[in-house]
């Protein structure tokens, strides 16, 4: 009964931000930009977006140990930027996201895909395309949480059709920025020309997600597991999925 | 010294929060231009006139590029200069083309200057009561990065000693590289949560416990905050009662010199380069006390 109400309460916040707080941006933009300031209107979107899964994590009740875990996950995945930064669009930001989403559970997926975008643009550049990032990498650490809920071991070829489509995933939000950002409007021209120009990135984004997520997935699972029964952690959130 | 550097974090964050909201909320060339202008002389203030100029040689090209390349896909405006491929190039597109990538850029530079001066510390210190779980694992996540580096190196070169990076192929180093961060995964994770027991040891998250901030809100932190607030509020007010709509197609507004348009662009010129002068003058006096001494 109480995990019911649990999940009504976190279904009404949700819902009370997609249908309520997201609108009313997208009114304020249209009357008082007169609909010119997609660009503005659509960061502010990002960033609201990822509020409901920050709220969550702010109000849950994950400990110290967890809270830790997520951090290590999240500056792994910052390193893992940094240290193959020479490769262009060669990252295991959203393979080690996902890893995170199966292992600890969709919430914890968003917060380790959420903050690798924000720390990992204090050395990459920050700016208007952070919450992009944050919501985008967020969202994947997320779904792999819930695709994957409940297996340990998971399929490698559907591991591996998540790496793809988590890389054109990827790749046409962060085009629908790039897009928005010059035209202040969407011109439908411009996306598809941006989609053709990044599509050896998209392919790169796509190999480089299952590369990791193949090589990676395995050991990090493992050892996801051993923490988390050696230390009895991310219990409540196994048993609530 | 730089006078951000001194400036409580809430009124330069105040700043920083107005100047990106007006770049990105009107597309006006008199307003594009100013922020774009304040923030290159800002971050130049900031970092030093070299690393500026490296800069400057990568984004002014870009801003030329999406100026020409514009015109390929927005055929809208009514005066043609030439037709390309049968369609028509028009002088509405390029000019939007300039204006559009010039916004772009000075984005991009206020936030290079926020990231410049904004440091994590300072957005922890600002939000740390608001978001206290987020903010403490972005802390975390910011102490674990040169720790992880550190022993990234350490077992790299233990690893290197063992002769495991055979060869010099691709596969090979991918390979090796996965092999040292999964052993660092291992090590990192033992240690993190003997950190976390110790912070409960100590207390972590119980009520009532203070925090010590280096920042101190003196007057003049005071005095920049209010006028940051009031000049923004101010530009906000007559942006949005169209004192700065300006349209590119189909043709270009005529620029006018009206009372509003006026108080307009002074109001923009002392917020944007309130930052620039106060540097300027933080130099200057630094130099004249230096000369005294």
């Amino acid at each position: 009964m109480t995990e019911n109400k649990k999940k009504i309460i976190k279904i009404i916040t949700i819902l009370c931000v997609l249908f309520i707080l997201i609108p009313f941006v997208i009114w304020f933009g249209v009357k008082i930009f007169e609909d010119r300031k997609y660009n503005l209107v659509s960061v502010i979107i990002a960033a609201l977006s990822c509020v409901p899964f920050f709220v969550r994590f702010e109000r849950g009740k994950s400990g110290a140990r967890e809270m830790v875990v997520i951090s290590v996950m999240t500056a792994f995945s910052v390193l893992g930027r940094l240290v193959f930064a020479p490769i262009p669009g060669f990252k295991p930001v959203t393979a080690m996201t996902v890893i995170s989403g199966i292992a600890l559970g969709g919430e914890a997926g968003f917060i380790v895909g959420g903050m690798s975008a924000l720390v990992s643009n204090i050395f990459f550049g920050q700016g208007p395309w952070t919450p992009f990032q944050m919501f985008v990498w967020g969202l994947l650490g997320f779904l792999s949480g819930v695709v994957f809920r409940k297996t340990c071991r998971p399929n490698r070829l559907v591991l591996s059709l998540f790496g793809v489509l988590g890389g054109v995933l990827y790749s046409l939000l962060m085009d629908i920025w790039t897009t928005l950002s010059f035209d202040g409007t969407f011109l439908l021209s411009r996306y598809l020309a941006n989609v053709a120009a990044s599509l050896p990135f998209m392919a790169v984004y796509a190999v480089s997600n299952v590369i990791f997520l193949l090589l990676l997935a395995r050991p990090f699972l493992e050892k996801l597991g051993r923490i988390k029964t050696k230390y009895g952690i991310f219990r409540t959130e196994d048993s609530e999925n | 010294m730089r006078y951000f550097d001194r400036l409580h974090p809430i009124s330069a964050f105040c700043y920083f929060l107005m100047m990106l909201l007006v770049a990105m909320l009107t597309m006006h060339p008199v307003i594009v231009t100013v922020c774009y202008l304040s923030s290159v002389t800002f971050l130049g203030m900031l970092i030093g006139g070299r690393k500026l100029l490296s800069s400057l040689a990568y984004s002014v090209p870009l801003v030329l590029m999406l100026a020409v390349t514009n015109p390929m896909f927005v055929h809208r405006g009514e005066t043609i200069l030439f037709f390309l491929n049968d369609n028509p190039v028009t002088r509405e597109a390029i000019v939007y083309g300039v204006f559009a990538s010039m916004m772009l850029m000075s984005v991009f530079y206020l936030c290079r200057c926020y990231s410049e001066i904004m440091t994590a510390d300072k957005f922890i210190y600002l939000f740390g009561r608001a978001i206290p779980k987020l903010s403490l694992v972005l802390s975390m996540i910011l102490a674990f990065l040169p720790k992880m580096k550190r022993k990234f190196r350490e077992i790299d070169e233990a690893q290197r000693a063992l002769g495991i990076y055979a060869t010099e192929s691709y596969v090979d180093r991918i390979r090796s590289r996965m092999r040292v961060l999964s052993i660092l995964l291992t090590n990192s994770f033992e240690t993190s949560v003997e950190t976390a027991d110790s912070m409960r040891a100590r207390g972590y998250g119980l009520r009532g416990r203070t925090s010590y901030a280096i920042y101190r809100f003196t007057p003049s932190d005071a005095m920049y905050l209010l006028f940051t607030l009031a000049a923004g509020g101010a530009l906000f007010a007559l942006i949005l009662s169209g004192g700065a709509d300006f349209s590119y197609y189909p043709a270009l507004t005529p620029l006018t010199w009206s009372p509003r348009d006026a108080a307009l662009t002074l109001l923009l010129v002392t917020l944007a380069g309130s930052s620039v002068f106060m540097e300027v003058k933080e130099t200057v006096l630094w130099h004249y006390l230096r000369s005294g001494i």
